[in-house]
């Protein structure tokens, strides 16, 4: 106070002004540069906020970034895209592409060269789990696919050569391994009614030369030859007949089936890929160094070594795509975070892979010496998983009815492993909801 | 406006009306949108097609085997957590009722898990009950109960019964605290002067205590009641609906329509049919209970 009535001196306030009049240009500067919001779920957040500093630093963009649980995920963008929230980037699942490019809630970006360029660099099955009608939807985040692990200690402890090869083999030797006490249950599988239920059964599925519907997109998972009935009696068989996979399957999730295989209580496993990295690092796995990755195992007369994979991706909303500023910031924040940044490396690809394990879709890493080295240390060497890489087949029910049929999908297969339903059944369960499901679409 | 309300009348309105509208923006509105939301085939996932159906949505809800099954196991879980919650906590109030040293401790003791997040909760009997390394497989097996580990929640048939379990031990202490309360009231001239006749203890309790907690097992019941058949937190922690079908109760097929598929049509009429079923329920408790208690 100074005597005018002002709580502030004319000087103070003078400051003041200049000090807003540079904060408002500033703030104005920040605006010309624009923001993206970018939402994820709540993987890889140090990776992420540390690339969006670097972002930042070398574009002048903002980022907002928010992030979800994954068990969330679907909902919580979902609901934001339907409440038209300004979201420019989001990850995105290959298993929700149809529904949401139905939806009109993904922008393609086949008309952005700047982004279809790195189709060039990208391996061919990752573009193809963006594309969807023809068009693409966008850049990936990772790639990965489900593995046949095994621990080796136990194998050796068990008199066991080689790892097996078919899943006949695999009865076999849990057996073995079971009446030398080794392990009660050495087949581990998560098979809890959860968002990663469908990678796993699919994984099996496809490895027993089965499919869940044919390339016309019609049911034939009932189908006793061609179809997930074998898959689903071995699940069955494995857990009431040979007792070598435990009842509890149907309530472990994928991040519990992780760390029970790391106890080293189990001798066999189906775990993503880019779990290797947490198996077999002693800081988080008792059984690190013994985890090793063999080709999955053939299952029956059409028996294959292929196994499931799935993407996830950067996904541009058409309301980041329809406005020019927007769209700019957008396909700027794309190709830093899905494809080279402004040095022209791919930065955010390798630190994935040499942080946490995620794979990458993009080849010219693949011979860089880093990736290398990981594959080495972590994996005793990556021949067996770039073989089993290319045997990696993309959910084959993914459509737009996906997220609904699912949910009957999911109930179906515990109540084969309960032994509460026949295989036959319980997939002819499944397709009734699936041709149900799709003629609703039409 | 003036001929019919003088100026304290209006004056109140006034006042009154902010709080009015909050309430009508937050309560009465989503009501009556939701219903409205009922009355559509709302898919989310096909944002561009949202017909009005009238009460088409309902009649696909009861068509639903889906429902079937989350009825009869809501009602299952709701008749155990009801009952099982009741009886323990007229048990525990009667036991807090009396006098004896350490009783101050233990009824403080005894508001813990009433104290405890419904998450919190859930996840705790989630390790209890786990088959590798929970509590209980430990304790029953130094106790030589069982032989080997069980997958408790791996058990269709006892599952409901676990996640009951859970349940009761969260709400059994405002029950009882609730019953403690209505027992303070009974005045002890009754007790003596039944002593004093030859009742037995047995006697007093049917005769004395019983009658008179009258209003305080009304309010548990309905409460209890209203409670148990819209839970959902234990169940998403805990079970998620499973191990296949074993515990989908109405809760749990409400989230699942609704935030799994999608269809906020068909989800909204399924929570409308929930919250009748609540209230219709609740109401009968009043009327006909509430005469005989």
């Amino acid at each position: 106070m100074d005597g005018t009535g002002l709580p502030l001196s004319r000087r103070q306030v003078a400051s003041l002004l200049a000090g807003g009049a540079t904060l408002a240009a500033a703030g104005a500067h920040a605006q010309a540069r624009g923001t993206v919001t970018f939402i994820g779920w709540s993987a890889a957040v140090d990776q992420v906020r540390a690339h969006i500093t670097a972002f930042e630093r070398a574009t002048g963009i903002r980022v907002n970034y928010e992030n979800f649980p994954w068990a969330q995920f679907r909902t919580a963008l979902v609901t934001r895209l339907v409440g038209n929230a300004p979201i420019d980037v989001s990850w995105v699942s290959d298993a929700w592409l149809p529904e949401f490019a139905e939806a009109g809630w993904l922008a393609d970006i086949n008309d952005i060269p700047d982004l279809m360029r790195y189709n060039a660099e990208a391996a061919a099955y990752c573009t193809q789990s963006m594309t969807y009608r023809g068009r693409q939807y966008g850049l990936a985040y990772y790639g990965d696919h489900m593995s046949f692990m095994v621990n080796t200690d136990i194998l050796r402890r068990a008199g066991i050569s080689a790892p097996p090869t078919t899943w006949d083999e695999v009865i076999e030797q849990s057996l073995r391994i079971k009446q030398q006490n080794i392990s009660e249950f050495p087949l581990l599988l998560s098979l809890a009614a959860d968002t990663w239920l469908i990678e796993f059964v699919s994984a099996l599925t496809f490895s027993f030369g089965g499919r869940f519907v044919d390339d016309a997109g019609a049911a034939v998972m009932q189908d006793a030859n061609r179809g997930a009935v074998r898959a689903a009696a071995f699940l069955r068989d494995a857990i009431h007949r040979h007792r070598v996979l435990s009842p509890g399957a149907v309530e472990t999730g994928e991040i519990n089936g992780l760390r029970a295989f790391g106890t080293g209580a189990h001798a066999f496993a189906i775990v993503p890929t880019y779990r290797i990295r947490a198996l077999n690092d002693p800081s988080q796995s008792p059984a690190a160094g013994n985890i090793r990755i063999a080709l999955m195992p053939r299952g029956g007369p059409q028996g294959t070594n292929e196994t499931c994979g799935w993407i996830r991706f950067y996904g541009m909303t058409p309301g980041a795509k329809n406005d020019r500023a927007r769209r700019a910031n957008a396909v700027r924040f794309m190709e830093f975070f899905g494809g080279r940044d402004t040095e022209g490396n791919y930065s955010l690809q390798r630190l994935l892979l040499t942080d946490l394990g995620l794979p990458f879709c993009t080849t010219p890493l693949a011979s860089d010496p880093a990736v290398q080295e990981f594959w080495t240390r972590w994996a005793g060497g990556g021949e067996v998983i770039a073989q089993q890489s290319a045997l990696a087949r993309k959910k084959d029910v993914i459509s737009p009815w996906f997220g609904e049929w699912v949910e009957t999908s999911n109930q179906v297969w515990q109540a084969v492993c309960l032994n509460r339903a026949e295989p036959a059944a319980a997939m002819q369960t499944a397709a009734t909801r699936w041709t149900a499901l799709q003629r609703a679409f039409r | 406006m003036s001929r019919w309300f003088g100026y304290d009348q209006r004056s109140a309105a006034i006042l009154v009306f902010p709080v009015v509208a909050v309430l009508l923006a937050v309560a009465a509105f989503p009501i009556l949108y939701s219903f409205w939301i009922s009355l559509h085939d709302i898919v989310l996932t096909r944002p561009l097609r949202r017909p009005f159906v009238w009460f088409e949505n309902y009649g696909r809800v009861f068509e639903d085997p889906r429902f079937w099954v989350a009825v009869w196991r809501t009602t299952v879980y709701t008749v155990v957590t009801v009952v099982v919650t009741t009886i323990l906590a007229v048990l525990v109030a009667l036991l807090l009722n009396e006098t004896f040293p350490g009783q101050r401790v233990l009824s403080a003791l005894l508001l813990l898990p009433w104290a405890t997040p419904s998450v919190v909760n859930g996840l705790m009997w989630k390790w209890i009950y786990d088959p590798n390394y929970g509590l209980l497989n430990g304790l029953l097996l130094q106790a030589g109960l069982i032989e080997r580990y069980r997958v408790w929640l791996g058990d269709p048939d006892l599952t409901l019964l676990l996640v009951a379990n859970a349940a009761t031990w969260k709400q059994m202490p405002l029950a009882a605290l609730l019953l403690i309360v209505t027992m303070k009231a009974i005045p002890d001239d009754l007790y003596r002067a039944a002593k004093v006749d030859g009742a037995t203890v047995f006697q007093r309790f049917v005769h004395i205590t019983l009658p008179a907690l009258r209003p305080g097992l009304m309010l548990v019941l309905v409460y209890e009641t209203m409670l148990s058949i819209r839970h959902f937190d234990l169940f998403l922690i805990m079970t998620q609906g499973g191990p296949d079908d074993a515990t989908f109760v109405m809760s749990w097929l409400v989230y699942v329509e609704t935030f799994r598929s999608l269809r906020f049509g068909t989800g909204a009429a399924m929570a409308y049919i929930l919250a009748m079923a609540t209230f219709l329920l609740s109401w009968a408790f009043i009327r006909f209970l509430g005469k005989r208690l």
